[in-house]
């Protein structure tokens, strides 16, 4: 190091960004001496997958410290401004209708517990992988997931004032049927080891299916009146930019590597796609029925952001290291007319069950569905809805009496059809230590062959009323373990919501 | 003239969410509370982790510290994330407006040979340090029980690469906008003998398998490192025509006093436990035994050097006065 | 190598910081499409879209460092190739 007298005024040089990042990050590493690099990271290597030169990691996204909390704290002023401007302007009041919130509250009992989920586990990954630039990123990634979640939990906190269902969210995201969808599916990726996680939730469910499970939520937010939910979509976006180009780099780094890494990713991607897409049955659901004013049908949605965007896109871009399209990808598309509608029955026949309301779809309703679903809807739907509103005209509503067998992995109840065939029930069964099990689908009987004695472990909430494990033998006793209040659940028609909506709205003739 | 909006006044059904209005009554709730409390998920997990079969995905047990209730402790800064960042961009901004006057006229690297010999032997070194204590943060991030104590640890972590930031930028300073004297900075890292009980320790604290312990064993380090090289060298820096310095050191000290705030509160915490205070206070003191006097024995060095390189630093009379 | 002809995308938030920025693209990609939603511009174009930060300077009419870009985007179909301090390019690798 130079000892001259160095000048007195000069133009520091700049250091070329990429380089002054490294400084900043990865260069902070070092090689230990005193303890094993297996003692300092044990977990990396039994999943099988082999890394050569962690300085490979390539960073496109070079945000330091200090840039990060500028642009964060400016964020969250500008959407704070608007989640006071909301409430104080009791804005609620300006949404579509008050049954648009059902939305939202599968949202928060559903999402948001993700968001938190995430954070958590890309704090593992923090701890846990060896290259010091992914560590930077995961740990980025970690506390932008805080961030989602804490400002969900702010967007819906006034909603909660108002209206049933939001009041219980964590507890319910741990003991509620339907909700087990979500939470197995996080559960599966975190119990997995360090490079599986990476691949499932920074792969495929940030970059492969997120504009699938996350704008069809913020777009209904946008045609329905919703602008905290809105808003937070915006914010978060730029966030979601982030993790794209994380989940994107991990594949082609890993990819990279080695060639033994490729089938073991290519089975991730097959397990991976499957089992976030089995969950979206749930977006499907929402997207096609919860909403007074639909933005986009399933099916469109599909189409777009997956089959275009994702098949058309980034596939043909992953055919160079040798990954095809996911295994069983023809089955989800061959049952884009009918996944929303199948999966909306089972909410509608168990919503007595849930923290939001269902309705059948009236008319005017059932004429957009017919026209964005002309191959199925008329033929194998609409009938079944009618009988719905005939019953609903003479005063009733039917909900299925008794409890419905789940699917062993994606724990949605059974009630898909054979994707080619409509009118025939989906069901596979498989045996494993002297015991059979239940799956829904091609999809999720291979997901559960792979790995059996992972899927038996699961905590099945039908299973678990059975054996006296939910609060007692009645559908009170087990409502009241799962912390649902009167006016949180059944049907939307009289609804606390709705009557609470219609005192608000005096002078408003909105039909029931 | 005082004029009074008509505005629709709603009956709330409810103030804040159900697991708030269970510990503190129906009545509003700071947004500190609502996004802190039953975050973390606590039963019905699915799966074991493949990764420690003997656990669940959150568990108690992955420390020997506990509490009755995770959440009898929150952070007395009530940090959620958006209060976090907003603090942290004031502070970020503070030192790059003091790291830009010192860059402008490049003060830095125009300290006296002795102070500058400490920047690059001693005080640039450590943004390994801060690495390394970083990753025995986010271990508590991960595996800490209970959003309060783990958001704690998640803010720390992600402090301790702010700080090996700013302790780099600072490296680039001294060597007038080159990498230069972060290169020799890392070699002392890797080789200089008065660092190596230092390194030894923050490489054995990483592998400690209670997160507890390790971010316990880190703070004991930080303990003596703070005091002494960025509040005690501040002021001898003063006295001794090398104010560039103090301008640095004082964004290390305050985020001192910032970090002491939550981890105080949490070993009293620990300590007055209902169920667990006993155990909690007797692990505390093995803790304490075991890394304190290592500690020591690793920053005495740093002090030793620091007096040869500065005879009027006075650093190994301050450490003296920390034991 | 050149990028095949997919169309790639960025989608920036609608504000009046941004304008500038998407003039400053608009100037650099002749066969940028540009798309309006409520709150959000989408800009297309087939191949690749370049960011020149000397463009943005221009347009701005301050200082620009390609970092600030971060605040900007929303979402994006491609992958960020290329990310200096003078210059951003989100292509299709293969």
């Amino acid at each position: 190091m130079s000892i001259d007298k160095p000048e007195a005024r000069v133009r520091p040089k700049k250091l070329p960004l990429k380089q002054r990042y490294s400084l900043l990050t990865r260069d902070l590493d070092w090689e230990p001496n005193y303890v094993t690099r297996e003692q300092l990271y044990p977990h990396t290597s039994y999943e099988g997958i082999v890394v050569h030169d962690w300085d490979g990691w390539e960073d496109p996204f070079r945000l330091t410290v200090d840039a990060y909390h500028k642009y964060q704290a400016e964020k969250d002023k500008r959407l704070y401004a608007v989640l006071d401007g909301f409430a104080q302007s009791q804005g609620h009041l300006t949404l579509s209708d008050a049954s648009y919130l059902n939305a939202i509250k599968l949202f928060i009992q559903g999402v948001t517990p993700l968001e938190y989920a995430a954070h958590r586990h890309f704090a593992y990954l923090a701890r846990h992988l060896e290259g010091p630039a992914p560590r930077f990123a995961a740990l980025c990634q970690s506390v932008d997931e805080l961030r989602h979640a804490q400002t969900q939990i702010h967007t819906i906190s006034n909603y909660n004032k108002y209206y049933g269902g939001f009041h219980s969210w964590s507890k319910m995201h741990d003991r509620v049927w339907y909700l087990s969808v979500p939470k197995s599916l996080f559960d599966d990726a975190m119990t997995a080891g360090p490079f599986e996680f990476l691949i499932s939730i920074s792969f495929s469910f940030e970059y492969l299916l997120t504009n699938l499970l996350f704008v069809p939520f913020m777009s209904g937010a946008s045609f329905n009146g919703d602008m905290p939910t809105m808003s937070f979509g915006f914010s978060a976006q730029s966030d979601e930019s982030r993790h794209m180009t994380l989940g994107l780099e991990a594949i082609k780094f890993l990819l990279e590597q080695d060639e033994a890494n490729v089938p073991i990713i290519q089975g991730w991607i097959d397990k991976w796609f499957w089992r976030a897409y089995r969950m979206s049955a749930l977006v499907a659901a929402m997207m096609d029925y919860m909403l007074p004013k639909p933005v986009m049908s399933w099916r469109e949605a599909f189409e777009l952001y997956f089959e275009e965007q994702m098949l058309g896109g980034l596939f043909p871009d992953l055919e160079f290291y040798g990954i095809t399209p996911p295994k069983h990808v023809n089955d989800a598309i061959a049952e884009k007319d009918k996944l929303s509608h199948e999966t909306y029955k089972i909410l509608h026949n168990f919503s007595f069950a849930a923290a939001f309301t269902t309705q059948t779809p009236q008319q005017e309703h059932m004429a957009w569905l017919s026209e964005q679903y002309p191959d199925t809807f008329d033929r194998f739907y609409r009938p079944t809805w009618e009988k719905h509103l005939d019953i609903e005209a003479g005063g009733g509503r039917a909900f299925f009496q008794g409890l419905p067998q789940l699917c062993q992995v994606c724990q949605i109840p059974m009630g898909f059809s054979e994707p080619d065939d409509p009118a025939t029930p989906s069901l596979r069964t498989s045996t494993f230590r002297d015991e059979v099990f239940h799956t829904c689908s091609n999809g999720c009987q291979w997901i559960f062959e792979r790995e059996p004695e992972k899927y038996v472990q699961a905590w099945l909430p039908v299973h678990q009323i059975y054996q006296g494990n939910c609060g007692g033998p009645t559908v009170p006793d087990v409502l009241a373990w799962y912390g649902i209040q009167e006016g949180d659940n059944g049907e939307y028609k009289g609804s606390l919501d709705q009557q609470s909506w219609a005192e608000w709205h005096p002078t408003s003739t909105k039909e029931a | 003239m005082q004029y009074e909006l008509r505005y629709q006044v709603l009956e709330p059904k409810r103030q804040s969410y159900q697991n708030v209005i269970d510990r503190f009554g129906d009545q509003p709730a700071s947004r500190y509370l609502e996004a802190t409390l039953d975050v973390e998920p606590r039963e019905n997990f699915h799966y074991r982790p493949t990764w420690a079969q003997d656990r669940e995905l959150y568990d108690a047990r992955f420390s020997a510290l506990r509490l009755t209730d995770p959440y009898s402790f929150t952070d007395p800064r009530q940090y959620y994330y958006t209060p976090y960042v907003t603090s942290r961009a004031a502070m970020h901004d503070e030192f790059g407006k003091s790291l830009g006057y010192l860059e402008d006229r490049n003060l830095l690297a125009r300290l006296p040979e002795g102070w500058r010999a400490v920047l690059g032997s001693v005080i640039v070194p450590l943004r390994h340090l801060e690495s390394g204590a970083q990753l025995v943060s986010v271990a508590g991030a991960r595996f800490a029980h209970g959003t309060s104590i783990e958001q704690c640890c998640t803010y720390a972590a992600f402090d301790r690469i702010g700080n090996a930031q700013m302790l780099s930028r600072v490296g680039i300073a001294v060597g007038t906008g080159t990498d230069e004297v972060l290169v020799t900075a890392k070699r002392e890292w890797l080789d200089a003998a008065h660092l190596q009980p230092l390194r030894r320790l923050i490489e054995e604290i990483m592998i400690v398998e209670d997160w507890a312990e390790g971010v316990l064993a880190v703070d004991h380090l930080d303990k003596l490192v703070y005091p002494l090289l960025y509040t005690a060298l501040d002021e001898a820096a003063l006295l001794s025509g090398a104010g560039s310095y103090s301008l640095i050191a004082q964004h290390f000290a305050s985020w001192f006093t910032n970090q002491r705030r939550w981890l105080d509160a949490l070993q009293t915490v620990w300590q007055a436990d209902p169920e667990n205070g006993a155990a909690n206070t007797a692990h505390l003191d093995r803790i304490a035994t075991t890394w304190r006097d290592r500690a020591l024995e690793a920053v005495e060095p740093l002090a030793v050097v620091i007096d040869k390189q500065v005879p009027e630093a006075g650093a190994v009379a301050a450490l003296e006065g920390l034991r | 190598m050149s990028g095949t002809l997919r169309q790639v995308g960025i989608d920036i938030q609608e504000s009046e910081e941004n304008r500038a920025l998407i003039d400053a693209i608009k100037q650099d990609n002749p066969d940028l499409t540009v798309r309006h939603l409520p709150g959000l511009v989408k800009v297309q174009s087939s191949g690749q879209i370049v960011i020149n930060r000397e463009t943005v300077e221009s347009h701005l009419g301050r200082e620009w460092e390609t970092g600030e870009f971060q605040l900007a985007i929303v979402s994006y179909a491609g992958n960020f190739s290329e990310w200096d301090d003078d210059q951003i390019i989100v292509k299709w690798e293969h």
